[in-house]
């Protein structure tokens, strides 16, 4: 089994957004970056057993509240915090699951966890596998994939 | 009955049953579930739900342990539980199908692959999807 | 942004002229709709500009691209239920019997589009056949690009989740990176070749069993007429023909008579040498 690529992580992007995010097909995530890829807001699941790893989904402090606007069919305007870290949570969710089901296996996926403070987390001792750069609504969203590199003894706790 | 720690997802899930004239009760994860059904099935007069739809990575207890919990209580033959997951590798639809789930949904879904899948179990009429 | 009139005839005279297809005036939003990915595609920002041009620089190929984008159906495993129940209950028990020399049965799954039917088909045929007993399934469509799809037996998380049996998904299936792939299993009982229902067929048959659904409801009386009665000469003398549900032969071609299967109707040949009563001798199912 190859690691996962680019070209997957478009096919799971396009099946989340049609399914979710644009559902009149309308406002697709174009896979252009923006000239800049922003990463206020960040969710992340860890993926642990035969592959070891995470998957990042991040974006623009916009594009999160529209994620939460849309998942929870309620006005931007009226976004929370805790709104943005529940739905970008079950995003992530949702995107990693499809990706560990290219990986080896047996593989267990962590709950989400979610950085809204501009940080994306720490994630030492890794390699990126792949990254999927797009806009959505003239917002930048990205998802990565990124593989632990330290052998299991040696893996942080 | 909709188990997923995802508040969002709770929502979207509920949409589409409750459009299809389900009264739904939601719950943050399997604990929160079990809970429920104890108290106002088990061990009060409430009505068995009649379907639930499971996540399965969930805190405190996941779906596929909810599922095998369901199954192992006799008084609960009645639920019908489908899992709405993003757990995809083949092996894991296999083990919550072994485990007692009589369906199964990949997430991302369209509201119609939930209604297509409760038209099977028998739940809704055929051809309410579009 | 909307198309006018004069282009929104142009799409409908080519979908009728190459798929005897019938457009009619209101279907705007639908041609809009199918037409933008094309449009996308040459680069055009609309489809009225994408209507133009190909009507100013007729390319067959882009042609056949928007017969293609405005015949191709929505379609999902298991579509409907009930005509595959009544397969399993009302046609296979009759056909057990009638076949038991030959124990063979052949298939057509007519319109197939990205192969949803035809696949479904196989499932029920190799799950509920007895042993020693073989199947052979053909698919036709008039997208020569549904038919690489449907060939290729490959499908996105999307679309298995729509109509598919978990237990039939694990069982039939393989995972295919982000996709899903119809195991060789049942692959090589299914193959896929062009047809056009509404030219005259290439040799075809004599099958068993037809389902040709949702795609009568498309064409003009005549039309209908005229594809009912090529398919009766595909079909074995006592074999099974599926129409959709909204779709009927009644009143339009009475060589056929209704049979009512369970919640759904089937459509057999009259017995040959027997007029055709004026009345349909089955009741309303």
């Amino acid at each position: 089994m190859s690691n996962p690529t680019e070209e997957d992580l478009k096919v799971i992007a396009e099946q989340v957004w049609s399914s979710y995010l644009d559902l009149d097909g309308a406002s697709p995530l174009v896979p252009y970056p923006p000239e800049k890829p922003e990463t206020d807001v960040t969710a992340s699941v860890s993926v642990t057993g035969a592959w070891r790893g995470h998957v990042l989904v991040s974006c623009s402090e916009p594009a999160a509240k529209n994620v939460a606007a849309a998942l929870l069919g309620i006005d931007y305007d009226d976004v929370a915090e805790e709104d943005v870290a529940d739905a970008l949570g079950e995003l992530a969710n949702i995107i990693g699951g499809n990706v560990k089901s290219l990986l080896p296996e047996p593989c267990a996926l962590s709950l989400p966890h979610v950085h809204v403070d501009g940080s994306n987390g720490r994630y030492p001792s890794v390699t990126e596998v792949c990254h999927l750069e797009g806009s959505w609504m003239a917002e930048s969203v990205t998802v990565t994939v990124l593989e632990s590199t330290a052998d299991l003894a040696g893996a942080p706790a | 009955m909709v188990i997923d720690d995802s508040r969002a997802m709770r929502l979207i899930l509920k949409r589409i049953v409750a459009q299809l004239g389900f009264d739904v009760v939601e719950a943050g994860n399997g604990q929160e579930a079990m809970d429920y059904l104890k108290t106002n099935v088990l061990e009060g007069d409430g009505e068995i739900p009649g379907l639930a739809l499971v996540d399965w990575n969930m805190p405190e207890m996941n779906g596929l342990e909810f599922v095998t919990a369901v199954r192992a209580e006799p008084r609960l033959r009645g639920m019908t539980l489908m899992m709405v997951t993003t757990e995809s590798e083949q092996s894991q639809i296999v083990r919550a199908l072994a485990s007692g789930a009589h369906e199964y949904v990949i997430k991302p879904f369209t509201p119609d692959a939930i209604i297509d899948k409760l038209a099977l179990l028998g739940l809704v009429p055929n051809g309410v999807a579009a | 942004m909307t198309l006018t009139a004069q282009e929104f005839a142009f799409i409908a005279g080519l979908v009728r002229r190459d798929a005897a297809i019938v457009l009619e005036a209101g279907k705007e939003y639908l041609v809009e709709a199918r037409l933008l990915p094309l449009a996308r595609q040459s680069g055009l920002p609309t489809v009225s500009e994408f209507v133009n041009r190909a009507q100013q620089r007729p390319e067959p190929e882009i042609h056949a691209k928007i017969v293609d984008a405005l015949t191709t159906n929505e379609t999902s495993f298991f579509r409907d239920g009930e005509p595959f129940k009544q397969l399993v209950d009302t046609v296979l028990p009759d056909l057990l019997v009638r076949r038991s020399g030959a124990r063979t049965i052949k298939v057509w799954s007519a319109a197939s589009s990205s192969g949803q039917e035809p696949y479904t088909l196989a499932m029920v045929l190799h799950d509920s056949l007895p042993p020693g007993w073989t199947f052979d399934i053909i698919g036709t469509d008039i997208s020569a690009e549904m038919l690489t799809r449907a060939e290729a037996g490959l499908y996105t998380q999307l679309e298995v989740n729509r109509g598919l049996p978990a237990p039939l998904l694990v069982k039939h299936f393989e995972r295919n990176g982000a996709h899903w792939k119809v195991a060789s299993t049942l692959r090589k009982n299914v193959s896929f070749r062009r047809l056009n229902l509404a030219a005259p067929f290439p040799a075809l048959g004599p099958f068993d069993i037809v389902f040709i659904r949702n795609v009568l409801i498309y064409f003009d009386v005549q039309t209908k007429r005229t594809v009912l009665q090529r398919v009766a000469g595909t079909l074995r003398p006592d074999g099974w023909l599926f129409l959709g549900s909204a779709e009927t032969t009644i009143g339009i071609d009475d060589r056929y008579e209704r049979v009512v299967a369970g919640r759904t109707s089937a459509y057999k040949l009259r017995a040959a040498g027997r007029a055709a009563p004026a009345v349909s001798a089955v009741g309303k199912g």
